[in-house]
């Protein structure tokens, strides 16, 4: 009796860890079957396009590099739309934060020429985090103030931000030639892929390294997504942000401006988003264009949903998006299915996400049925 | 184990199937051929491995894409060539999707849309034995030895359509035709690819009705159609009466403004009366443009060896790479004095008495 009074608190909080872990994985494993089934159906072969997926995006340090490189955008924006839903906030704007962070790299990073790098790559991260924030801080002064939905206000000016960009990059920023597209950065203003940092003796020793198109970025978004962790778990900052999220009218009485907490929530929740274009357009296109982002801000909703807005949770939620991303080319090549199916697994990942209930209705049955087993 | 889990797996499936029937519809279904049904005969095998990858739009976007992919599989189908479409869902596949098939031995690979042209430069130098294919692809600073820049001189085909819809404009053979002598031209990116067909259009219809109102608006993507649509709107609204769209899908949208609202429609690309099927109501003709004979040809040059790397090739009037669709549903409405004209202009342009700018 006693001893199991004991283990009874420690046992708890594993199930609630993995309770949280475990019904995303589930949901994914479910997509992938549901996926399987259509496929199937469909005449392909599911085993061969799985096979091919994993290649593709696992296979290799060249197909692992891919897998980051895609990651490393959805992990910035999927911060951005979990530090907003902390706090209660639906920032479904990030995608243009994001293109307000990338086109603010493109033009300081081609005007501020002879800064050496140590400063430059700083500098323009810090200004395309300001550049998010303030695309962020007019729907947050119109929630906070007089109560204007973040879900129309920050769409609106996604809107009003990609158009901004597309007429930039046909007018005044163009670069000569045909292509839309601003000038590119000099590489004092890029990150580097990784594989270029280190010289050609140690990649033959250390082949792994060879991370393809993987660059800096991934490493700013790791930090980032650590930061954003510490803030919400070990400041004030963060305690305020999860308690507005929790409950406003509790904070309000217990002393937090909700006002306040709103503003810096999607004001931070831009940032991050602004940081996602900063890395594209630093190590990726090294310029901006009008498709230069695939939705990244809206598919940061999906990363953030998965990883149940755990700031950690969000790089491998990232990661699973990325490599589903990079796998998709293999799979049409070697198991010839349409990369459309991809879009359906996506699809379905997150329509199980949402439809999370069910998953859990299942495991508290399972755990009820366990405990009657023992009772 | 319990019945009400295995109802909701159940409806689950059945919800997932549904929604797996929408883009099943829509599955890559290869582009209608629209060559010509020649009897294929047993062309002695190569050992050619051709492949494609489409840029964003992907393959069924009837225009652009789907015509590149006809191209192939002609080339599969006559010269027993392998073949291959990697579709791109982002900017980023570019380069992972040109690299994996350049990897896997494909060659030639044709790059399809100006948006990759940076991507073919940098891999062509990756991989200097993979010959490839630049579809509007034009190189600033050099065509590559193992590239070939396959162009179009779009003007003068859009001079012909040009013609066309100044002539119909002013005339009364269909209901939707008014007498406000207004036509309009839709736009996909503002870039000066698509200027040539603005550029073409205007020329062509001023030739043959000075007096005629040309209004252009732009979309700015090639992929919204219901941007195409509310620009279709717009243009009817100040009363024009036939309507170019040069934007890719966007076109499918305003095609649809113009059944709606009374307006004839000239399509782009294909011969969308085809490619777009129940739109004879409206389909005037369509500015076709052969990205499929210019792939065919390119992977026909490899096959016998004649494979000219490091130039560009153009397809105008003269080499049948651009040119106007049958009149489908109007050959008997359009009078003989239009077809006439345009036969006229065609000569001209061949000839070289006419020479069509490339920017309005």
């Amino acid at each position: 009796m006693s001893e199991s009074r004991e283990t009874l608190p420690a046992h708890r909080a594993w199930m609630t860890v993995a309770q949280k872990v475990g019904t995303p994985i589930a949901s994914v494993i479910l997509a992938i079957g549901i996926g399987s089934v259509i496929m199937w159906a469909s005449g392909y072969d599911p085993v061969a396009a799985f096979a091919a997926l994993f290649k593709g995006s696992f296979g290799g340090p060249k197909q692992i590099g891919d897998t980051l490189l895609r990651s490393t955008p959805l992990i910035l924006t999927g911060l951005s739309v979990a530090y907003g839903f902390r706090a209660g906030l639906f920032n479904i704007g990030a995608e243009g934060q994001l293109f307000m962070g990338g086109l603010v790299v493109a033009w300081l990073g081609v005007a501020l020429t002879g800064l050496p790098w140590v400063v430059m790559v700083p500098l323009l991260v810090v200004a395309a985090m300001l550049a998010g924030a303030a695309w962020a801080f007019v729907p947050a002064i119109l929630k906070a103030r007089i109560g204007a939905h973040e879900v129309i206000t920050t769409m609106m000016f996604t809107y009003i931000g990609r158009y901004i960009v597309s007429w930039l990059v046909v007018g005044p920023l163009k670069a000569p030639g045909q292509i839309p597209q601003t000038d590119a950065l000099p590489i004092g203003s890029q990150l580097p892929r990784i594989q270029t940092l280190f010289s050609e003796a140690t990649l033959e020793a250390l082949p792994f390294l060879k991370l393809g198109r993987a660059h800096l970025g991934i490493v700013v978004a790791v930090i980032a997504a650590l930061v954003v962790w510490f803030i919400l778990k070990y400041t004030t900052l963060g305690y305020e942000n999860r308690a507005v999220g929790f409950n406003p009218w509790a904070s309000e009485t217990g002393g937090i401006s909700v006002q306040w907490t709103t503003v810096k929530a999607l004001c931070i929740s831009g940032a991050l988003a602004g940081l996602a274009g900063a890395v594209e357009v630093m190590g990726v296109h090294h310029r901006i264009f009008d498709q230069f982002s695939s939705g990244f801000g809206f598919t940061g909703i999906a990363v953030a949903l998965l990883a149940k807005n755990h700031p950690l949770g969000v790089i491998p939620a990232a990661i699973l998006f990325g490599a589903l991303s990079a796998g998709a080319g293999t799979m049409q090549l070697e198991a010839h299915v349409p990369q459309k199916i991809i879009l359906i697994i996506q699809a379905l990942v997150i329509f199980l996400v949402a439809a999370e209930e069910i998953v859990t209705w299942f495991i508290k049955r399972r755990q009820k049925e366990a405990l009657s087993h023992v009772g | 184990m319990n019945r009400k889990w295995r109802s909701i797996i159940a409806v689950l499936l059945a919800l997932t199937l549904l929604v797996a029937f929408v883009p099943g519809c829509a599955k890559d279904e290869p582009a209608d051929e629209p060559t010509t049904d020649e009897t294929v005969t047993e062309e002695p095998k190569t050992d050619i491995k051709a492949a494609m990858v489409t840029d964003v739009g992907g393959l069924g976007d009837k225009s652009f894409n789907d015509l590149a992919y006809a191209g192939l599989q002609k080339a599969e189908q006559e010269l027993g060539v392998e073949i291959q479409v990697l579709e791109s869902k982002e900017i980023t596949d570019y380069e992972s999707n040109i690299d994996q098939l350049a990897t896997a031995g494909y060659n030639p690979i044709f790059a399809v849309g100006f948006l990759m042209t940076d991507t073919v430069v940098k891999l062509a130098s990756v991989y200097p034995d993979t010959n490839f294919g630049g579809v509007d692809e034009e190189f600033y600073d050099g065509i590559p030895g193992n590239v070939v820049s396959l162009l179009f001189n779009e003007h003068e085909g859009s001079y012909l359509a040009g013609v066309v819809a100044g002539l119909a404009t002013k005339e009364s053979f269909d209901s939707k035709l008014n007498s406000d002598n207004v036509i309009g031209f839709v736009g996909g990116m503002d870039v000066p690819l698509i200027k040539k067909f603005e550029a073409g259009f205007i020329a062509g219809a001023k030739s043959v009705n000075p007096d005629v109102k040309v209004i252009s608006l732009y979309t700015g993507n090639f992929t919204d159609q219901a941007k195409g649509k509310e620009l279709g709107y717009s243009l009817i609204e100040q009363k024009a009466d036939v309507i170019f769209a040069a934007a890719g899908a966007c076109g499918t949208g305003t095609l649809v403004a113009c059944q709606e609202k009374g307006a004839l429609f000239i399509g782009v690309d294909a011969d969308q009366y085809i490619t777009i099927p129940g739109s004879g109501d409206v389909m005037l003709t369509s500015m076709m443009k052969r990205v499929d004979a210019a792939v065919f040809g390119a992977i026909k040059s490899m096959v016998d060896g004649s494979f000219k790397g490091g130039t560009a090739q153009y397809f105008g009037l003269a080499e049948d790479g651009v040119g106007l669709a049958p009149y489908h549903d109007f050959e008997t409405k359009v009078p003989q004095s239009i077809k006439d004209a345009v036969d006229k202009a065609r000569q001209d342009i061949i000839t070289g008495t006419i020479k069509v700018p490339e920017t309005p």
